[in-house]
């Protein structure tokens, strides 16, 4: 997107898409859904600093196996996690995203 | 008909069944089935087209073969007739036959093993064996999987059709059948404005192989007038698409055209809003 939010109808198509294939492929409800999104933002904090607006999850249907791909921006590594000796500083608005994936 | 071999040109001794289908009605399974048999035919291939929607065949009236049905699928899997019996030549070519489905049934007056059986006694003599599918995912659709080599999944660009798609190649990758998307109907200038999906959109969002883009073109509407395939008119961007699919379907490489967005001066010129 070069200027900000777009109108374009396509994109409200898109999206309201991408919520009803998900609930279609996993089904879970939208309840389900944002527990599941929340517990899942709890558990990489824990370990993490994340950037919570591009945190986002997909599901891929490959051959036979619907996959789950989980990609949290990471800021920075918490202090003293997983029994860790110290933090990587890693810049505060440099984000690497990095992706879960798993089987479902 | 003999019973040997299917005819010259084909390189398998045993044909290709593929069934055409959606979830969502009225995207075009019908005409997509008469259209890409008709352009299958038309490059030397045996084929039989297959109306499996019982109760509400339609495949006849599109290849324009209603007065000449006298037996039909359920005929043909009870035993009723020879499969040679059932089967009508299309007008226009030598190569391309109809199966009708019968109108007076109920979808579930055969199983699968029946339809099975049917394809059983036409493998041999065809190159391909399209199968109309039923809307739906009930046993309509499970009859016209049956027995399928592949699946051709024919949606629009829109959300009903692209969502049902997507429960349809779910539903056929649990049988083992793997699924190749036709999109049917797409306006490339309202992808350009934004307010349709694009080719690229609707494979991202439904990630399988894409087997072909076919326009919105009215001459698909006079074609159904006249009860004969889009695939002979040579003016029509349809007919010329499912030429190209069929050729996909052979195994050519052929690339699929699209339009996702245009120029980057295009683009730009429409964020800042003095596009056209």
């Amino acid at each position: 997107m070069l200027f900000g939010e777009s109108n374009e109808s396509k994109d409200l198509a898109k999206s309201r898409l991408h919520f009803v294939l998900v609930q279609d492929r996993t089904g879970l409800t939208n309840e389900e859904m944002s527990g599941f999104r929340e517990e899942m933002v709890k558990v990489i904090e824990k370990y993490f600093v994340i950037d919570k607006e591009g945190f986002d999850i997909k599901y891929h249907r490959l051959a036979d196996t619907t996959t789950l791909l989980i990609n949290s921006p990471v800021i920075v590594r918490r202090a003293g996690s997983m029994g860790s000796s110290s933090a990587r500083s890693t810049a505060a608005n440099e984000i690497d995203p990095s992706a879960v994936a798993s089987n479902i | 008909m003999n019973s040997k071999n299917i005819g010259t040109g084909g390189k398998k001794d045993v044909g290709e069944a593929i069934v055409v289908t959606s979830g969502k009605g009225g995207v075009g399974k019908t005409t997509t089935t008469a259209s890409l048999g008709a352009a299958l035919a038309l490059r030397g291939q045996r084929v039989l087209v297959i109306d499996a929607d019982i109760g509400l065949r339609n495949l006849d009236v599109i290849l324009g073969l209603e007065n000449r049905i006298v037996f039909n699928i359920v005929d043909v899997a009870k035993k009723i007739c020879k499969p040679s019996q059932a089967i009508i030549k299309s007008k226009k070519s030598n190569n391309l036959y109809l199966l009708p489905a019968s109108q007076t049934d109920d979808k579930d007056v055969i199983d699968e093993a029946e339809v099975r059986f049917v394809l059983e006694q036409f493998k041999r003599e065809f190159h391909y064996i399209l199968i109309d599918s039923p809307a739906g995912i009930e046993q309509g659709f499970r009859n016209a999987c049956a027995g399928a080599d592949s699946a051709i999944v024919v949606t629009t660009p829109e959300v009903s059709a692209i969502r049902d798609a997507d429960r349809v190649v779910g539903l056929l990758s649990s049988k083992g059948i793997e699924a190749r998307l036709i999109i049917n109907r797409i306006d490339f200038e309202m992808v350009r404005r934004g307010d349709m999906l694009s080719v690229k959109d609707v494979q991202d969002i439904l990630g399988i192989e894409i087997l072909g883009v076919i326009e919105r073109d009215e001459q698909i509407i006079v074609a159904a007038n006249c009860g004969e395939p889009v695939t002979y008119n040579p003016k029509s961007k349809a007919g010329q698409a499912f030429t190209r699919i069929a050729g996909r379907v052979c195994g050519e490489q052929i690339a699929i055209p699209s339009f996702d967005g245009g120029s980057i001066w295009n683009r730009i010129t429409k964020r800042l809003g003095v596009g056209q």
